[in-house]
């Protein structure tokens, strides 16, 4: 095979496309730039744009965007009028309960229901027979039943349930089921999953890998990789490993599914993706999505827990279909643990080079990850603990070879930061240990080495706006960074780390978004004046039915309170992909602004028709309408509103958004892709007991990048939580598997969240880059806040104590080994006289200081410049900036598959390209 | 999780609560006593060795009397942590546990008796038949232990309780009820090492109060133990110091470790050995090396036990150290 083979990519736009400035949206009228004058005076004149303007600035009415707004629904969950999966109780309900194996990986010789089918009150029992088809969230990976077809995976595996009168009855139905196991061997460490196996976890037929228990592999080379390590004045090698965590979401799993009389069911569940659940009902219980309806209740937290469609959903389904009554499963932890889908255990080597001019010559990154039993998202994963780095710095080569294996254990799937924590913990510790090894600040480092706004990366994204620069900077001052960094006393330190994260994935999962968008919103409004939001878009807490509102509340001139969201049902919602890769601000609020620009329209051409003002000179103040240059000619809102309606009645609009054509053609160019990206960075400060190892994490300041904060409180809300998460990660949680393979601690005393003990003082920064395409200059804030908080702990321990964390969490047993081993490399026995880092600047550290300087002229004159070059990676190693730089030169490498040369001397994850996947072998076993 | 229904009986008074009980001993009945219920119903829930009767000692209003010598084992351990006749170091104990909303429901005589804990058998009851069940609750399969292989004949699960080495410093006598009458003891014999029978408690047997001698009150004493989280965690290690200070005379100094071994332990021998030759800094060391020595955790908690061995050094250190300087 081919390079070119490989290149089929991105269907979406064969071959190369020309690198244009955003905000074009496509054909939309509404898209081209307006002038300033657009700007109502009467709403505070021009608007103050030190970022450039923005398309979206006309519709600005200074009502709602911006303002520090409660979100919407939290007096509901206040008062506890929420209603979460389990607060859904139908009359006649029947109580679900799951049978689960007990066996790691075993093969089902034999199921007998028959006395638990006797026994009094159980009114009915599905095993697997009674629903064979597979489902999963990926396309490509459905591999998941609702109950186990022959094979269970892991302990806690799902194979039969039962729908009882109560809880009591279904839980002895449980003990009467009598199942007959063939045993099988059973694979736990990831490493095993790499090699040949008599029993593969999953077959993939033709697709799968030699033998293996490979889920998915990635090869990628870009750039000067021969070049780098000759190149490299100072390398960086480590070798990572991060344990599994999980969500830890408040509300554990719980779903009510009912038929009615019509034959329509009817999914009540804390859901983040109903769509997709939607679609895999459809599949397995072989009806069509008409004839379903998924109704998303509150959720009670989900980071990610709660995006796969899930076994237990089509289970209740199923039981009440068997029943013809309302079935209600609920999870206790455990289960919550036994499904997983959290942060995939890794193991990675991060290999960093610098040249002597400072630059980030080269990065090779090898990620073997643990997908459990199950792909749930793993094949995205795979790719985004690669490409996920590749940004905010410029670099000279990328070599990632990744890999996700089986392993019998709960599924690992999407969590918070998906894909990108990990190995961005590892980047970011080895920029720390670079600068170490140049002498200069690591905060000058980094800011001598962003790329511009309006850029292109190494594989090809696309940056619009970026804040990084500015991150970086508030932090610097904001944690007195000069004065302290390298300065204080032993046990005592700061650390700095930086993030970059998608803003909504470029590539929805179902289709092709040529022929569909991504988020639709449909408005109605009639006599009363309120105006109804129909939109899929899940709020899981993070508030996007506040945002929407506010969007539309903001291009109407309209308080919150006249706004009412109706998101719950997919009956009544347009189809949404749902609440992940943090696309819902971005996208849901683009297709909301595009819905409310229609009703503008008219409410406006009512008003041109009532007053007879020339309507490209009306404006929408708080429900009023009027000429901006005489305000006393104008109509109320209500006015304006009867007035459109004469003809017709009640106003409804529908918008969308799509991503527009973006990316490179190789093979998994797509993902990683996204129409912008946020920024983050981070300084943490920690305190490391010598003698004990324990670490506490006393203050962070954290700036975060989101183009604008439609909503400051919330963001400041995502930001504080995502510290809190992140630091669960780096201080104390994991999922901890013994000796016989199981998992050890599946419940919250044992699996160690921080407490507000634990919490440090965490000061928000919000940095706003008005990105061009997003809704109002708004790009994501709800996981990109998270990456930094992990390196910029590590950086801080080092500082403080002098250890090189390597292994997350840094419980204090863990920190207490690496204490020692340093003790004796600096051949002391008390820990209290250890020596800590210096810095002692090099001449690098003014070439560095000063190219940053220019930088950071170069990149605001490029975003405030309507005509601007395109700049493409490389031009900081000497490459013209306007062409790709492999257009420039044949040393520049685009390569996703590994030579014959590597496959023969391979890494960890990369000696999966050792297995020839089963259709190229020959014998298309 | 849902528990396993019991019978929940309510008695007014002690008497009334020990005759109840001598009806479930004489008919070869089990049944578990409950106080705050914050160790019981929680291990109920995962169907650890449940009884079909429950007798509360809620309403029993003579366990709850508290002085600065005398506590009732139905004291709340938050009332003993607030309250300002308590001696200093039970004070720091008490504060120290779990959580507020915990410490408001669980007693003094509950702490004391706090069930051992180990990874392998607090665990679902669907988890424990996946590992073929653990000898602390074998469900009647004759399993062997899970941390030390091949071996049934002594439970190693870790006795994780906050108070007993701070009452243990304290030379704290325990009083012990039943319809057979009273009797008391020293605390330190009260432990019996064994993970499953833990004390000497008969069956139909309670721990009415606590009385520390009136000389404890002199006593400097201090308390350090180690957790990952500062609030809800169990101590991994907990190390209580207590001395008696003349001038510069040191005597009567006792130190206590918990959280490390099957039972909570006070180390007579290693302190007698520094004790005579007493010489500040140095003894400290000398002591909290042979504490640590002595001392023999096992891997069946979050923390790995070599590290939780090294840490009982530096904790004991610490609260050596630390009565030093009061």
């Amino acid at each position: 095979m081919t390079d070119e083979e490989e290149m089929v990519g991105y269907k979406q736009q064969p071959g190369k496309i020309p690198f244009s400035r955003p905000g074009s949206g496509g054909k939309d009228q509404f898209s081209a730039l307006q002038d300033d004058e657009m700007i109502p005076e009467g709403q505070g004149g021009k608007l103050s744009q030190p970022w450039g303007k923005h398309r979206h600035d006309e519709l600005v009415t200074s009502t709602s965007i911006g303002n520090r707004t409660p979100l919407i629904d939290g007096c509901y969950k206040v008062t506890g009028q929420a209603k979460y999966g389990d607060d859904i109780r139908l009359s006649n309900e029947l109580i679900g309960k799951i049978l689960r194996s007990p066996h790691h990986f075993a093969r089902i010789k034999s199921i007998d229901t028959s006395a638990a089918e006797a026994l009094d009150g159980v009114i009915a029992i599905a095993t697997g027979a009674d629903a064979s088809n597979t489902f999963g969230v990926l396309p490509v990976t459905k591999d998941e039943h609702a109950l186990a077809v022959s094979l269970v995976r892991h302990v806690g595996d799902l194979v039969a349930a039962v729908a009882a009168e109560d809880e009591a009855t279904a839980l002895q139905a449980l003990q009467l089921i009598e199942v007959e196991y063939e045993i099988l061997d059973s694979i736990h460490d990831m490493k095993d999953g790499l090699e040949d196996s008599e029993n593969p976890i999953h077959d993939r037929g033709k697709y799968h890998i030699g033998e293996a228990n490979i889920q998915k592999r990635v090869f990628q080379e870009f750039g000067e990789v021969e070049k780098m390590i000759d190149n490299a004045e100072a390398s960086h090698h480590s070798n990572w490993i991060f344990g599994g965590v999980n969500h830890g979401f408040t509300e554990p799993h719980a779903t009510v599914a009912n038929w009615d009389p019509r034959g329509r069911l009817t999914v009540y569940t804390p859901q983040q993706v109903p769509h997709y659940l939607h679609r895999s009902l459809a599949d397995v219980l072989e009806i069509p999505m008409h004839q379903i309806n998924v109704y998303r209740t509150f959720v009670g937290g989900g980071f990610g827990g709660k995006s796969d469609p899930f076994p237990h959903e089509m289970c209740a389904a199923i039981l009440a279909r068997k029943s013809g009554r309302p079935v209600r499963i609920t999870f206790d932890r455990e289960e919550v643990f036994l499904t997983n889908r959290g942060r995939h255990p890794s193991h990675i080597e991060m290999n960093l080079h610098a040249d002597s001019q400072g630059r980030l010559c080269g990065v090779e990154t090898d990620a073997l990850i643990d997908g459990g039993a199950f792909a749930s998202f793993g094949h995205v994963t795979t790719y985004y603990n690669g490409v996920l780095h590749t940004a905010p710095y410029e670099i000279g080569a990328f070599h990632y070879t990744g890999a996700r294996v089986w392993t019998n254990k709960p599924a690992s799937g999407a969590m918070r930061g998906h894909g990108a924590v990990n190995s961005r913990c590892a980047f970011e510790v080895g920029l720390d240990d670079l600068s170490d090894k140049l002498q200069v600040d690591p905060m000058t480092f980094r800011l001598a080495n962003l790329l511009p706004p309006l850029s292109a990366t190494i594989t090809g994204f696309r940056i619009t706006s970026t804040g990084m620069r500015e991150c970086l900077e508030k932090v610097r001052k904001a944690s007195n960074w000069d004065d302290r960094f390298r300065k204080l006393p032993l046990g005592h330190g700061i650390g700095v780390g930086c993030g970059f994260f998608i803003s909504g994935s470029g590539l929805p999962i179902h289709w092709d978004p040529n022929k569909f968008p991504h988020a639709t919103v449909h408005l109605k409004i009639d006599m009363d004046g309120g105006v109804t939001i129909h939109t899929g878009a899940a709020d899981i807490g993070q508030g996007s039915d506040t945002v929407v509102a506010q969007s539309v509340a903001e291009v109407l001139g309209l308080p919150l309170d006249m706004i009412r969201v109706r998101s719950q049902e997919t009956d009544t919602a347009p189809v949404d992909l749902g609440s992940y890769s943090s696309r819902v601000t971005f996208m849901n609020a683009n297709a909301a602004i595009s819905a409310s620009m229609k009703i503008r329209q008219e409410l406006l051409d009512a008003t041109a028709d009532i007053t007879g003002a020339d309507p490209a000179k009306l404006v929408i103040g708080d429900r009023r309408i009027y000429d901006k240059r005489d305000p006393a000619v104008g109509v109320s809102y209500l006015e304006a509103l009867h007035k459109a309606q004469e003809e017709r009645g009640a106003l409804v609009a529908s918008g969308a958004y799509r991503t527009p054509p973006m990316g490179r053609a190789h093979k998994g160019a797509a993902a990683g892709l996204a129409p912008a990206y946020s920024f983050s960075a981070y300084v943490a400060e920690v305190k490391v007991d010598v003698e004990t190892g324990q670490t506490s994490v006393i203050n962070v300041w954290a700036a975060h990048d989101c183009g604008k904060a439609l909503n400051p409180l919330a963001v400041e809300g995502q930001i504080i939580g995502s510290c809190h998460m992140g630091l669960g990660q780096v201080l104390s949680e994991e999922m901890v598997y013994g000796r016989t393979g199981h998992l050890l601690n599946g419940n919250l005393l044992d699996y160690k969240i921080p407490t507000v003990h634990e919490m440090p003082k965490v000061f928000p920064i919000i940095v706003e880059s008005n990105d061009p395409e997003g809704p109002f200059g708004a790009k994501e804030a709800g996981e990109g806040p998270l990456l930094p908080i992990l390196p910029a702990v590590c950086n801080a321990v080092y500082d403080a104590i002098g250890v090189r964390v390597d292994e997350l969490p840094i419980t204090p047993d863990r920190m207490h080994r690496n204490i020692e081993k340093l003790c004796r490399a600096q051949g002391i026995s008390d820990s209290l006289e250890l020596e800590t880092p210096t810095l002692k600047l090099s001449p690098l550290q003014e070439l560095l200081a000063n190219r940053a300087e220019e930088h950071e002229k170069r990149d605001i004159a490029r975003r405030n410049n309507d005509d601007i070059e395109p700049y493409h990676n490389g031009a900081l190693f000497g490459f013209t900036a306007t062409l790709p730089a492999d257009e420039q030169s044949e040393d520049w490498k685009v390569s996703v598959i590994p030579s014959q040369e590597y496959i023969d001397n391979p890494r960890l994850a990369g000696s999966a390209w050792k297995h020839i996947e089963r259709r190229h072998r020959g014998d298309d076993a | 999780m849902k528990m396993p229904p019991f019978e929940l009986l309510m008695p007014t008074s002690l008497e009334q609560a020990l005759e109840l009980a001598d009806g479930f001993v004489a008919a070869g009945e089990e049944f578990d006593w409950i106080a705050g219920g914050t160790d019981l119903i929680p291990n109920y829930k995962w169907h650890l060795n449940p009884k079909a009767n429950v007798i509360s000692l809620a309403k029993v209003a003579e366990m709850s009397e508290l002085s600065s010598t005398h506590i009732g084992g139905m004291v709340r351990l938050h009332d003993l942590s607030e309250s300002e006749i308590t001696h200093p170091l039970l004070k720091d104990a008490a504060g120290s546990i779990a959580s507020v909303m915990i410490r408001r429901s669980g007693t003094v005589g509950g702490n004391i008796c706090l069930d051992t804990r180990c990874y392998w058998f607090n665990q679902s009851e669907d988890w424990r038949e996946s590992i073929e069940w653990c000898h602390k609750c074998e469900c009647g399969t004759d399993a062997d232990c899970r941390v030390i292989a091949n071996q049934n004949t002594l439970c190693v699960a870790t006795y994780q309780a906050d108070l007993a080495p701070a009452l243990l410093c304290l030379n704290a006598t325990i009083h012990l009820a039943s319809s057979k009458g009273k009797r008391e003891m020293l605390l330190s014999n009260f432990f019996e090492l064994d993970g499953m029978t833990r004390n000497v408690l008969q069956p139909g047997e309670l721990v009415t109060h606590i009385t520390l001698p009136p000389e404890s009150s002199e006593l400097i004493g201090c308390y350090h133990k180690l957790t990952l989280r500062e609030s809800w965690d169990f101590p991994e290690a907990g190390i209580a110091a207590a001395w008696k200070l003349n001038g510069k005379e040191i005597s009567a100094l006792k130190v206590a470790s918990t959280g490390l071994e099957s039972i909570p332990r006070v180390h007579d021998e290693e302190v007698a050995a520094v004790l005579p030759d007493w010489s500040g800094k140095e003894s400290i060391e000398i002591l909290s090396e042979a504490l640590r020595k002595s001392i023999k955790p096992v891997n069946n908690t979050g923390l790995k036990p070599n590290y939780r061995r090294k840490m009982v050094k530096v904790l004991a250190r610490r609260c050596l150290n630390q009565i030093m300087h009061k």
